[in-house]
């Protein structure tokens, strides 16, 4: 509640409606938490079995795929979302809007097995199919419009302050207003879109699956390893996912507190 | 060196609108000429347009007989104070005021000396490492002028600048506001809506109506010779001051 509302008068129960929508956010918070934590119930009382699993050389091998190609493919679109997002806010084009669905809409909503269906019939030609690369190629096409939609969101944000005005009236060329003002004061989005990004990327399977393989030690990463251990060995397919689970919850809980406190 | 700003028939439209038609202004070196008139008369559309902010549709602008229509923003050399200072937030007073001439890229020693010498003027010596969210309003508009200084512009621009500053040291800051100006001796365009304001600060006013200039003279001479009954309506309250002092 904001500073300054009297509280009374929005005392919870007092506005039926209020209670109804408030006890529907609860139901979906609910849901989403027992999502979440069901894995770690699941778990239960084979923890020793689940914790053994997690030594095991594939499991290691697709931990490093995918926590290294996840860094590697935030890191990219934080590099991609910066001239993306001054594109999109400082130029007037034809065409703008459908690049921006193009850049940021589609790649989030397209079947990403489609994707890795497309660069396995562009890229394989050229080698580049089932390698290290590959899998950065298809986690960046599913994961980079995070980084682009948060960068460019905080552009037309400065935008609309006028501070890029002033900063030309100053005799800023475009170098010292991305150096200067727009990366200093976009810090905090971008790195909560490399968060995001970089936890988006450690979920993609589908796209690295048909592009990458899932080759051990060199292609495959922890969905992909669930998703063929799951039937067989579940306690492999269970400590993969645990792992994975943690690391997406420690990363975004710690990316978030580090771009609090900046 | 002091320089004219010359405003030629400058029109700017915004579709089937019209917010300048054909504006004509003569600022003499060094002089502070101050637009007045109500909210959407156009006012912040000239400053903008000056500085380059804006495309101007028709007519040209001249600084020094140099016409700047087709120089870029960056290029002007235009100092400009907005109406709420702009002052770049993670940046302290004296980043804030030494960012012109960083990437005018000057050497270090002459940006400590220009900044020195700012701070002195503006009477901020005290605050260099303060950060904008720790400034009152006045003195967040010293620092916004400092910084516009620093660069020596041809011209300077305020944008309503005293509508930021609560009542209580209004006059002082409009004071130091007309010694800065005088002191630095830049040709200085300001707009704002309030005719008291305008009266005070200005050595010229110009009225400003519908995207129109409609009568530019001294504040004596307007009072004493309005061009028509709209200038007197919007110069109504300065009847009233002149009245109670005299």
């Amino acid at each position: 509640m904001q500073k300054g509302v009297n509280r009374a008068a929005h005392k919870l129960g007092r506005d039926r409606f209020e209670l109804a929508i408030t006890a529907l956010a609860c139901a979906v918070a609910v849901y989403m938490l027992v999502s979440i934590s069901y894995l770690y119930i699941a778990v239960g009382e084979n923890w020793s079995l689940v914790w053994a699993a997690l030594f095991e050389s594939r499991v290691l091998g697709a931990i490093a795929i995918s926590v290294s190609s996840a860094f590697i493919v935030g890191a990219l679109a934080v590099a991609a979302a910066i001239p993306c997002a001054y594109l999109l806010t400082y130029r007037d084009f034809r065409g703008k809007g459908t690049l921006e669905t193009f850049l940021i809409d589609l790649p989030q909503t397209l079947p990403p097995v489609t994707e890795g269906l497309v660069y396995l019939l562009m890229l394989g030609p050229w080698g580049l199919a089932y390698t290290y690369a590959a899998v950065i190629i298809a986690k960046f096409y599913v994961s980079a419009p995070f980084a682009i939609s948060f960068a460019s969101r905080r552009f037309r944000e400065i935008r609309e302050t006028g501070l890029d005005v002033i900063a030309r009236s100053l005799g800023a060329k475009t170098s010292h207003l991305l150096g200067r003002i727009l990366l200093p004061l976009s810090s905090r989005d971008l790195l909560a879109g490399f968060s995001l990004t970089w936890a988006r990327a450690m979920g993609e399977l589908a796209a690295t699956l048909v592009f990458a393989g899932a080759i051990p030690w060199r292609t495959e990463v922890i969905p992909t390893l669930v998703y063929f251990t799951a039937a067989e060995t579940p306690q492999v397919a269970i400590a993969a996912s645990v792992i994975a689970e943690t690391l997406s919850i420690i990363a975004l809980l710690s990316f978030r507190r580090i771009g609090r406190e900046r | 060196m002091m320089k004219e700003l010359r405003i030629q028939n400058v029109t700017v439209r915004y579709g089937e609108v019209k917010a300048l038609d054909g504006v004509e202004l003569v600022v003499n070196p060094g002089e502070l000429m101050v637009v007045m008139g109500p909210s959407g008369c156009g006012k912040t559309t000239l400053l903008l347009a000056v500085l380059g902010a804006l495309t101007i549709d028709e007519g040209h602008i001249w600084i020094n007989g140099e016409d700047i229509d087709t120089l870029p923003l960056e290029e002007r050399n235009i100092g400009y104070v907005p109406q709420d200072f702009g002052l770049f937030p993670h940046l302290n007073v004296y980043e804030n005021i030494a960012f012109g001439l960083r990437v005018r890229k000057h050497v270090e020693e002459r940006i400590r000396e220009r900044i020195k010498e700012l701070l002195l003027t503006v009477g901020l010596k005290e605050l260099e490492k303060r950060r904008p969210k720790e400034l009152s309003a006045g003195q967040k508009q010293r620092v916004a002028l400092a910084r516009a200084l620093a660069i020596d512009p041809s011209v300077l621009l305020l944008d309503e600048p005293l509508s930021n500053i609560d009542e209580a040291t209004k006059a002082e800051v409009r004071a130091n506001l007309k010694e800065i100006q005088r002191e630095s001796k830049v040709t200085t365009l300001c707009v704002t809506h309030n005719p008291e304001d305008s009266f005070q600060l200005g050595e010229r006013i110009a009225i400003m109506y519908a995207g129109k200039i409609i009568q530019c003279d001294t504040p004596q001479r307007i009072l004493e010779n309005p061009k028509n009954d709209l200038v007197k309506r919007l110069i109504a309250p300065m009847y009233i001051l002149w009245n109670k002092r005299s």
